[in-house]
């Protein structure tokens, strides 16, 4: 009896530590062949990256617009409002989109839609026994897949901060013209609060952030078993694994990057 | 000319046969027709709370703990650090905690149904249930969709609990520039039941959809096994637009004209 209930305890805390030591192997492999010459994975790079641009373009324009309308902008013009010092919306914008929201709603929309579709297409490459056929003909499938998967994603991911930056204030103006107020106040305590350090934690967050959605999606891609049913359950645990590794590293990252930085807090 | 019109008029074709089907299984439970399976969907409520309740409960207590850290920071910097709580608990309770169960919803229950019902629908178990004369959607779908009403107010009430108790250990315990009696007085006078309902309605808008998505696409499902995961990952897109675009419209409609704050007069 009581070795069943250790057991049911145990195992899946086993099997999930052994899980992320896997994937912590498979990152190292990925990094280590990214460097290692020859680049033969330059072709595949380009198409990999064209392909999360154009799949995650349009759900990442919705997506952080109505964020950044919704939470930021409306909740706390209201707030504001209360003061009388809707002008602040801009500083306060800083804090929300740069430091906060920007970076993680694009690597929810990046997990979401190129992350599963990594995971999908590995998984079906695995499952047709495509992944073995190239390891019996010397192509080194990390090299090959992985690696090019690894740093198109890293690269958009961090490329689309800017643009999901862009377009959550884009929702932030919409909240001061929907409460009737000019945007010159907006900008002038916008740029007045931003410093170079926000703008370059929330670029390394986002970047780190395309690393972790590579690495779990590409793991559980290769790894997909069990047919039909394999794929789709490799994708919902994929997704899963990269949205809890996502948040619980932007803590992380969030907490040492503001106590280490006390001079980003000072309000201008 | 023609090739350009193609994809906004598939795109239109799919959001209607989607609406159709969704429209289906609502008035298949709301006739409670779906009462003839009952085991099966108190055996789905059972599988959503043994598999997805701690998932959920734990992306929301990280988001929590975030919300707690942005908080307390923010408030420092101007200089009112006991006011940690109004931030805390208008981004707990009315944003991020909606926000988070609408992502690990999608990613956990939303893609779990796909897989499920996109595997049935490949290896022809779900014509097999016609030819035996059930009624699939109703079998399948109706079922799934009733245990989740059954089942997700419960958990999303305790998830905000999570949350609340996570922004409580970053503000005070962690950070600690304010009180436990100071922050718990500012946290609870920033909200009240009325807000509770609201975000409790945003969530379970946000669910419902959710579900009837994961439906749509798993009973859809086509194309061998690379199908199923092509339909899961797109689930997934659909699935995120609707969870922000549901957010945007439950804070305009809910706290748009009105910020139910206790300041001024």
């Amino acid at each position: 009896m009581a070795s069943t209930v250790v057991n049911r305890v145990f195992d899946p805390a086993k099997g999930a530590l052994e899980e992320v030591g896997d994937m912590m192997i498979l990152a190292g492999k990925t990094i280590v062949s990214a460097v290692r010459p020859p680049y033969s994975y330059g072709d595949e790079f380009v198409h990999q990256f064209l392909f999360a641009l154009r799949l995650c373009w349009f759900p990442l324009l919705v997506s952080t617009v109505a964020f950044g309308f919704g939470a930021p902008g409306l909740q706390a013009a209201n707030f504001l409002v209360l003061f009388g010092a809707l002008d602040r919306l801009g500083g306060f914008f800083v804090l929300a989109s740069i430091r906060e929201f920007a970076p993680f709603v694009t690597a929810v929309v990046l997990a979401g839609v190129a992350g599963t579709a990594i995971t999908a297409d590995l998984g079906a490459r695995k499952i047709r026994e495509e992944l073995d056929a190239l390891q019996v003909l010397g192509v080194d499938p990390v090299k090959s897949l992985v690696v090019p998967r690894f740093l198109a994603l890293m690269i958009v991911t961090g490329l689309f901060d800017v643009y999901a930056l862009i377009f959550g204030i884009f929702g932030g103006i919409v909240a001061t013209l929907v409460n009737g107020a000019p945007l010159g106040p907006f900008w002038a305590t916008f740029f007045g609060n931003a410093s170079t350090t926000d703008l370059w934690g929330s670029f390394v967050k986002c970047t780190l952030f395309g690393a972790i959605i590579a690495v779990v999606c590409s793991y559980k891609g290769m790894t997909a078993k069990g047919g039909a049913e394999g794929v789709g359950r490799a994708v919902n645990q994929a997704v899963v694994i990269a949205f809890l590794g996502i948040f619980a590293f932007n803590y992380v990252f969030t907490q040492t990057l503001l106590a280490t930085n006390p001079e980003m807090l000072v309000i201008k | 000319m023609s090739a350009w019109l193609e994809q906004p008029k598939d795109l239109l074709a799919n959001v209607g046969e989607g609406a159709k089907f969704s429209a289906k299984i609502m008035g298949q439970v709301y006739s409670l027709r779906v009462l003839r399976f009952l085991g099966e969907a108190l055996r789905q409520a059972g599988v959503l709370i043994t598999s997805s309740t701690v998932v959920i409960w734990g992306l929301v207590f990280i988001i929590g703990l975030q919300c707690g850290l942005e908080g307390a920071y923010f408030t420092r910097s101007i200089g009112s650090p006991a006011y940690a709580g109004v931030f805390a608990a208008w981004c707990d309770l009315r944003e991020l905690v909606p926000y988070a169960f609408g992502y690990m919803m999608a990613a956990k229950v939303g893609t779990g149904i796909v897989a499920e019902l996109g595997s049935m629908r490949i290896s022809e178990e779900i014509d097999a249930l016609e030819v035996m004369g059930f009624d699939s959607v109703l079998f399948l779908c109706a079922t799934r969709l009733l245990a989740s009403w059954l089942v997700l107010p419960f958990m999303y009430v305790a998830a905000i609990g999570a949350g609340f108790f996570a922004s409580y250990l970053t503000v005070v315990e962690q950070v600690g520039d304010v009180s436990s009696g100071g922050y718990l007085l500012i946290f609870w006078m920033f909200q009240n039941p009325p807000d509770l309902l609201y975000s409790l309605i945003k969530a379970m808008s946000m669910a419902t959809v959710i579900v009837l998505v994961g439906c749509y696409y798993g009973y859809n499902a086509n194309g061998g096994p690379v199908g199923v995961g092509t339909a899961t990952a797109k689930s997934m897109v659909v699935n995120l637009i609707m969870v922000h675009l549901i957010g945007m419209l439950g804070t305009q409609l809910f706290w748009g004209a009105n910020p139910r704050a206790p300041i001024g007069g």
